[in-house]
């Protein structure tokens, strides 16, 4: 039971904020409350209330009443601190496991101006200050990163306690776009030696063409059309490529088997390392995942794109978890910004 | 590169606080002492001071906060302090004092930002407090200026990065301000002003300045020192003369050891509720308003044959009327003359027990006096006994004098024989002495006598330097009359006040500069003196006064019989319909439009163009994907979407170093609308040669 009313309160929010990488705050996704200090405010105005009342002083009744209607002045000032601005979702960003992960999101006045702005994922967060009515200003949001893998937070909270801090209003942003987790880097045991002992790597064969030291195994999705051995094809009907044993014995080749016997996120963040250490390098390297390969090349944009693939291998890319609702339209306005701050990741 | 910084939220709560905001917040701290100054003892201003000053040089980085040893050290010590000043008594005052300690010592712990609300609270309701020792008009405005430096002191802590500085949060403050100022009226009007809930504690437990319930000769000169109101009244109709402004306050009828006490002191009685209805509506023929400063006792002051009208104050009996709870914040009451011609009834004779009472003497000591009494006892009459002392005040030297000298024994033998100069007190003493023992019951009045008429003829001001000794005995067949040895001898006092009678000698007020009323003799601080009286006096009657009875009555006056359950209705009504207004004009400023920067709105346009031109937008697409697919639609704008869609993305993704100054971008939004134009027209031609 007492998990089931924070359910219902999560699909309602979750309902109400569709997930998107551009959001306009409104009156329809701003939430306002008061702030623990406000809730002490509001009692020590009682007491004030009580105390002129006791003692049938009218003053004490006028500020009261003064400070009472601040209050309430407050809330709206508060809420209209928020509303009208525009938060985007820049870009989502990339690191290692356990480091933050800094999300570019970019915050665009309304017509008021938004005051002592905060950002925030779980328990890190970011403040974004005071972004004058109509301008915007870009901020890097640190997400906490667990495992590898794509990192989307399921909400980027945005609030403000402007003016006095007694009340509170927030929002959510449920963002579209994911970050890329690179594996941990964990220093890998240096083994040029070949992954001979693999077990389910087929036995190395001598093939008809008398090249040594080649490996066959099927075919699978991303071998270049070059290694096939279309001879062999012609023969059984069966796609079968040729793995020199020469490059995958050299460093040049990062192969997940290399460290057979180990599980497969230790593989990674192995592989992980290796992958940073060339880069640094300046070395060619290739990468060789299970059902992946990637072309042995250098330059940072080559590294990048291995640490991708190592981040991303066996991972499913996060869609929206609720698809709009049949017949339902997004506001054009919104759905074009959003193409623009998607483009920034590609 | 990046506006902002990083930091875990905790870490932000543990930042050092503001500068600015600290400075708002000492600065109302010290504002809310000012209407304290008088009242609180001398170390713990000092203490205050020192301790707040220690907390800014902390802020500056001059010394450092001290650690939880010494912090604990100084806490305990100066509660210590202030336990044994305190010595046990509970009131408004002691626990005003103990709020101001708090602060003191709060100071040297406020580091976080949970502190500093923690003094937010303390001083607001350190306002209140304030109110309760304070009602008049400038130290209400104090108290709201001390309020609005708090909300100052609250935005700097929540945005202290905002440009303007303290200015900008002050207009902002301010038109917030302005725009809930009707809501504060109507509901200052309109909220049920209902009974005190339970009895509350005093405010104050120290003696005020004002007369008091023993009289040692010479007490009252001191007084006469003092400029301060005692009370203002108004009357139904004409003022009385002068001579006849008598305000009875208390009777003390027992002499021990020199000093006259009240024979029956007034036990001990908890303090009761608060009731400040003091009688509402117009005043009615003979009826007299009198709005009295807090005196912290329950005595009020009441001219000769007087009725209570109002129901806060009860008779006493001999003419004396009482308050039901101490006067410990001023408060209004109301009485009526009894008319003259309608003789009070009276009795025969004292009661036995009355008698013995007010002929009471020690046994011994002023011997001349005593043979002064014998003497004028000769006559046969206690009428042509007090005349004959009257006569001998009159004919011979007495002086009437604010520096009377030192008469420490025997003081009526050397008043009346050696000396011959005194006050009030002296020779009221020293009358009610002769005529008590020449067998005459008599007594001493204290109170006050006369009054200046305040700006306008409106009502009368009896100040301090107005407090009387007066003396009333009692003769068969006519009961108590008055006898005032003063009116003998100095004539003055009686008909036109002490400045008058004092005016030889140069005394009035002599050691009290700042007051205004020294300065009576000049028209314009006169003048002005009065005027701001007035103001206070309207302030005091309509706005402190709006209370129980006065609310009623006021809603008495509207149409359709309003009481306590309609203002209830009339005050949530007031707060909904506050709420929707606000809520109605907020969401109205929200729908007419969000302003956005210029690329935001050329961007829109651009988007208008592209459905217009059948390209519709898709979710996640670029300019220039877009641009592209616009080109094959309309080639006749192919090369004006492709440049847009680069100057777009060229500003969205430009690095931040590379960012162009506000005169750039203008001239480049400036292109970017004329290609937009441009697009439009090219649209227009190529839809027309199709």
């Amino acid at each position: 039971m007492n998990r089931f009313i924070p359910r219902r309160w999560q699909r309602w929010i979750n309902r109400r904020i569709p997930r998107s990488d551009v959001q306009l705050l409104t009156q329809k996704n701003l939430f306002i409350l008061p702030t623990s200090a406000g809730v002490v405010f509001a009692m020590l105005l009682l007491l004030m209330l009580i105390t002129g009342i006791n003692y049938q002083n009218s003053l004490i009744y006028l500020v009261t009443f003064l400070l009472g209607a601040v209050f309430i002045g407050a809330m709206y000032q508060t809420h209209r601190t928020l509303a009208g601005l525009e938060l985007t979702l820049v870009e989502a960003g990339e690191g290692f496991a356990g480091d933050d992960v800094l999300f570019h999101l970019r915050a665009t006045a309304g017509k008021q101006d938004a005051v002592a702005v905060m950002l925030s994922v779980d328990d890190t967060g970011v403040g974004i200050g005071h972004v004058p009515a109509g301008q915007s200003r870009e901020v890097r949001l640190p997400v906490t990163s667990l495992s590898r893998g794509y990192l989307r937070p399921d909400r980027i909270r945005i609030e403000t306690r402007f003016p006095f801090g007694l009340l509170k209003a927030w929002s959510w942003m449920r963002p579209v776009t994911a970050g890329i987790v690179f594996p941990r880097p964990v220093a890998a045991p240096e083994t040029p030696g070949v992954a001979k002992e693999g077990d389910q790597t087929t036995a190395a064969t001598r093939s008809s063409d008398g090249n040594d030291h080649a490996q066959l195994r099927p075919w699978r999705e991303g071998d270049l059309s070059q290694r096939v051995l279309w001879k062999r094809y012609a023969r059984s009907g069966q796609m079968v490529v040729a793995d020199w044993e020469a490059d995958k014995g050299s460093p040049h080749w990062l192969d997940f088997d290399r460290f057979a016997g180990a599980e497969y996120e230790l593989r990674l963040s192995h592989l992980c390392w290796l992958v940073v250490e060339r880069g640094k390098s300046g070395a060619r390297f290739g990468l060789s995942l299970p059902g992946q390969a990637i072309e042995p090349d250098a330059g940072p944009a080559h590294t990048v794109r291995c640490l991708r693939a190592l981040a991303t291998w066996g991972q499913q890319k996060p869609r929206d978890a609720v698809g709009l609702r049949h017949g339902t339209r997004q506001d054009p306005d919104a759905k074009a910004s959003a193409s623009i701050a998607t483009g920034g990741g590609l | 590169m990046i506006s902002g910084y990083f930091a875990r939220k905790s870490q932000l709560k543990a930042d050092r606080l503001p500068s600015g905001a600290l400075l708002w917040l000492v600065a109302s701290f010290a504002l809310l002492l000012t209407p304290q100054v008088g009242r609180l003892p001398l170390w713990l201003l000092s203490v205050c001071g020192l301790l707040a000053g220690w907390r800014w040089l902390a802020q500056k980085g001059r010394v450092r906060l001290p650690g939880r040893w010494l912090r604990t050290g100084i806490m305990l010590a100066l509660v210590a302090v202030y336990l044994v000043r305190v010595q046990g008594s509970f009131t408004v005052d002691t626990a005003a004092s103990f709020f101001v300690l708090a602060v003191g010592l709060k100071w040297l712990e406020t580091r976080t930002a949970r502190d500093f609300y923690v003094l937010f609270y303390i001083l607001v309701y350190l306002v209140a407090v304030n109110f309760l020792f304070h009602q008049e008009i400038h130290w209400t405005l104090v108290n709201l200026g001390a309020i609005f430096l708090l909300l100052t002191a609250l935005q700097m802590l929540n945005a202290p990065d905002l440009p303007g500085g303290a200015m900008a949060s002050w207009r902002r403050l301010g038109g917030m301000l302005l725009k809930v100022l009707p809501v504060v009226v109507l509901l200052f009007l309109f909220f049920p002003r209902v009974a005190p809930l339970w009895s509350v504690p005093l405010v104050s437990g120290q003696a005020r300045s004002g007369i008091s319930d023993t009289m040692r000769p010479g007490d009252i000169s001191s007084l006469a020192q003092s400029s301060e109101r005692a009370f203002r009244v108004t009357f139904a109709g004409e003022f009385p003369q002068n001579r006849d402004r008598y305000w009875r306050g208390l009777i003390l009828d027992t002499l021990k050891d020199g000093t006259w006490h009240q024979g029956d002191t007034e036990s001990f009685r908890p303090p009761g509720r608060v009731n400040l209805d003091g009688g509402v509506g117009e005043l009615q023929v003979r009826e007299y308003d009198v709005l009295m400063e807090p005196t912290d006792q329950r005595w009020a002051f009441a001219l000769n044959d007087s009725a209570a009208v109002s129901d806060n104050i009860a008779e006493k009996g001999d003419g004396l009327f009482r308050f039901r709870r101490p006067a410990d914040s001023s408060v209004r009451y109301r009485l009526a003359l009894e008319s003259s011609n309608n003789p009070v009834p009276q009795d025969s004779a004292l009661k036995p027990g009355e008698a013995s009472r007010y002929l009471q003497l020690p046994a011994s000591g002023n011997p001349r006096a005593r043979a002064l009494a014998e003497d004028l006892r000769q006559s046969a009459s206690d009428l042509e006994v007090i005349r004959r002392l009257m006569n001998r005040f009159r004919e011979q030297p007495y002086f009437y004098t604010l520096r009377p000298p030192k008469m420490p024994v025997d003081g009526v033998d050397s008043l009346l024989f050696a000396e011959k100069r005194g006050f009030c007190s002296h020779y009221a003493g020293a009358t009610t002495f002769v005529l008590r023992s020449a067998g005459i019951p008599a007594r001493v009045v204290v109170g006050y006598q006369g009054g200046e008429a305040g700006a306008g003829n409106e009502y009368l001001v009896v100040r301090q330097y107005d407090a009387h000794a007066w003396v009333e005995a009692w003769v068969e067949g006519q009961g108590w009359i008055r006898v005032d040895p003063t009116a003998a001898i100095a004539p003055d006092r009686i008909e036109s006040g002490l400045r008058e009678a004092v005016a030889g000698e140069g005394s009035f007020l002599e050691n009290n500069w700042a007051s205004a009323q020294k300065y009576g003799n000049v028209p314009l601080i006169q003048w002005a003196s009065q005027q701001l009286d007035r103001i206070n006096y309207k302030w005091q009657r309509w706005v402190v006064g709006y209370q129980g009875q006065s609310q009623l009555n006021l809603m008495s006056r509207l149409p359709g019989g309003i009481t306590m359950k309609e203002l209830g209705y009339i005050t949530a009504g007031i707060v909904g319909l506050g709420l929707l207004v606000a809520g109605a004009v907020s969401a109205f400023q929200m729908r007419r439009g969000r302003r956005r920067d210029g690329y935001g709105r050329v961007l829109s346009a651009w988007y208008r163009l592209c459905e217009q031109a059948g390209v519709p937008i898709r979710y996640g697409e670029t300019p220039a994907a877009q641009a592209l697919r616009l080109a094959e639609a309309e080639p006749a704008v192919a090369d004006s979407a492709r440049l847009f869609a680069r100057m777009i993305n060229s500003h969205y993704y430009r690095p931040r170093s590379g960012r162009r100054s506000v005169q750039e971008s203008k001239s480049e939004l400036k292109r970017l609308r004329r290609l937009l134009v441009s697009m439009r027209r090219q649209l227009r031609r190529a839809g027309k040669t199709q």
